[in-house]
């Protein structure tokens, strides 16, 4: 997994996320980051760095609940 | 408005009498080498596979008939292995006659589909990739070979009630019409399902789980042609958005199988006028149809960590229980058995070792977990279990619609495979199954790997294009040996076997060029154990040697 940025344009990705949310019930956001996470995945398309990402991401959520 | 509801006659099985045996007489106890309990589909193959082989055995069973009393375990769906195995014991003609081969699965949501599969594209199999059957007519066609091979010793209404462990047998008490008697057994094999009552007074571990997914069977016949392949819906719109299955069996008799919700009353959802409106929304107003049988379900799960017990092994449900997505369970239990006849027959004739008989749980507990994780993920798909879960599968679903990358998520069921096994001190390489690859003998007969299997209990020794030489001495090394030697192309003593498209090398894992010289070890129950590139006849000696369990007995032995 690649912990270091990637992201060319990390602060235009964020922007087109969050206009892609826009209008969304918490249902719709909900299902449309479900099918954002698919479609990356299979770009991915390397199982052993999809499961470490769910664990980094599983990892994570516990720090931001408080 | 509607019709009255319709019930077919019901079937007219054959019933067996029960024959009180000498057991019920004075005298000492008598002992038999093979007890089998449980004349199911696990039970039943085990016994024709062991009469098969020339092996007698005692089967007892407390029913007098095929099939299942009352609404439990009703399987329809048996996989290439196991026809292969039927086809090894000659009823393999008679079950695909009789049943309905199919190859093409398709899943819809809504009305689109969002997955296929077409298991036919893997096949180079004399079998279909599916029959489907009733499990009734599986077992009948099994009784039927079983009686035509003589061997085995079939007690009807006999109820095991316990049985007591001795260093030397497995004492077993029985429950006839005409009284009990008890016998001794030499290897007890359990086939008594889910509720086994010897693994339940054995004490053995089960981990078992119960889901709340809840079902409801509607077998019925109606006029409506629809295609012949497996069709299901993760969430049908004529079924309030759950899941349905829809296959066809023999005598037009379809199989649909609807979600019900978890709450639902078992009574209500199982009224035939409340089957028949499901039916109606499905197939229109006024179809007209006739109701075979309506059985309501829920699945559970099982498995046990070690499928032997001293002198008992667990075969079929009474190892092992999963839910039904897949067909994976009667197809489990066949194969359990295959796996187990051999090594029973070449162990009770003295050709191997007592140890080769733990190979058995080695090999069928791990394909078995294997079985167990594939479907609870199928299980899982089809009934979310968070709100999470079923954004998740609607993401999935809405993308399989558009993108062919997410039709692979969808899992309405992943289709029973004959697993491969891990690597163990009787397979070096690991193991996966052969199929039942058409074959030519050196005259022109058409033969195939299962007829090559038939008779006895014999490995399968396939060389391809061996030097002469080494096929004479090798052929005069293994002499005596559970094994038979072929050689793939002409020109040496070895009987000859045409594989003319190269099917069988290829199969084998054979490299595409080079390939001569290379030897195939095949186990009795056509499972792939060793491949040795270049072979000479101490290295099939040896492979054959580590595949029976001769190994440490042949170390040191004098020549």
């Amino acid at each position: 997994m690649n912990s270091q940025p990637n992201i060319p344009d990390a602060d235009g990705f964020y922007a087109a996320l969050v206009k892609a949310h826009g209008g969304l019930t918490d249902a719709q956001s909900a299902e449309l980051n479900a099918g954002l996470v698919f479609l990356l995945a299979n770009q991915c398309g390397d199982q052993s760095t999809l499961l470490a990402c769910i664990d980094a991401a599983r990892a994570c959520l516990g720090e931001l609940q408080s | 408005m509607n019709e009255p509801i319709r019930f077919a006659p019901p079937y007219q099985l054959p019933t067996y009498d029960f024959q009180p045996p000498a057991d019920l007489g004075d005298g000492p106890r008598r002992r038999y080498p093979i007890v089998i309990v449980g004349a199911g589909p696990a039970g039943l193959t085990l016994a024709c596979d062991l009469a098969q082989r020339g092996v007698a055995s005692v089967l007892i069973d407390e029913d007098d008939t095929v099939g299942v009393r009352g609404a439990s375990s009703r399987g329809i769906c048996y996989a290439q292995k196991s026809l292969e195995i039927l086809e090894r014991m000659e009823v393999g003609d008679r079950a695909v006659a009789k049943g309905v081969a199919w190859s093409l699965g398709r899943t819809l949501s809504g009305d689109h589909e969002v997955y296929n599969f077409n298991l036919q594209a893997h096949s180079v199999s004399e079998q279909p990739p599916f029959v489907n059957l009733q499990q009734f007519y599986l077992e009948w066609f099994l009784v039927d070979r079983i009686q035509a091979l003589g061997l085995t010793d079939l007690r009807w209404k006999s109820r095991v009630t316990g049985v007591e462990e001795r260093d030397d047998c497995v004492v077993v008490q029985v429950e006839t019409p005409a009284g009990s008697y008890a016998l001794e057994a030499r290897y007890l094999v359990d086939g008594t399902g889910v509720n086994s009552v010897i693994r339940t007074q054995l004490g053995v571990q089960t981990h078992a789980s119960r889901s709340a997914d809840r079902w409801c069977i509607t077998d019925v016949r109606f006029a409506k042609p629809l295609p012949v392949e497996r069709w299901t819906w993760v969430d049908a719109p004529f079924n309030e958005g759950r899941a349905v299955w829809q296959h066809l069996m023999p005598d037009d008799v379809w199989r649909i199988d609807y979600q019900m919700p978890e709450d639902a009353d078992i009574e209500t959802i199982s009224k035939p006028e409340v089957a028949g409106a499901r039916l109606r929304a499905q197939l229109g107003a006024d179809v007209e149809f006739e109701f075979v049988w309506i059985g309501p379900y829920q699945y559970r799960d099982h498995l046990l960590d070690d499928f032997r017990h001293h002198r008992i092994f667990f075969v079929g449900d009474a190892a092992h229980v999963v839910s039904p997505f897949g067909a994976r369970g009667g197809n489990t239990g066949m194969q359990d058995a295959a796996n187990l006849g051999w090594k029973l027959a070449l162990v009770a004739g003295g050709q191997a070792p007592e140890t080769l008989l733990d190979s058995y749980s080695a090999e069928r507990q791990p394909a078995c977990a294997e079985n167990l994780e594939v479907t609870s993920r199928s299980a899982r798909f089809l009934a979310p279990a968070t709100p999470a879960e079923h954004t998740l599968r609607r993401a999935a679903l809405n993308l399989a619609r558009e993108h062919a990358f997410a039709r692979p998520l969808i899992n309405t069921g992943r289709m029973s495979v004959a697993n491969d096994y891990p690597v163990s001190a009787w397979l070096r390489q690991g193991a996966r199954s052969v199929q039942n690859v058409p074959l030519v003998h050196a005259d022109g007969t058409p033969t195939s790997v299962m007829k090559l299997l038939r008779a006895g209990t014999r490995c399968l020794g396939l060389w391809l294009h061996p030097d002469p030489d080494l096929a004479a001495q090798a052929a005069e090394r293994l002499r005596g040996l559970p094994i038979d030697l072929y050689a793939i192309g002409d020109g040496c003593a070895l009987p000859g076997l045409r594989d003319e498209a190269g099917v069988l090398a290829r199969h084998l894992g054979a490299p595409p060029s080079g390939a001569a010289g290379s030897f195939f070890l095949v186990r009795p129950d056509a499972y792939l154990a060793a491949s040795v590139s270049n072979a000479t006849p101490d290295a099939i000696h040896s492979a054959l040697q580590t595949t029976l369990g001769l190994v440490n007995e042949s170390i040191g032995a004098p020549a």
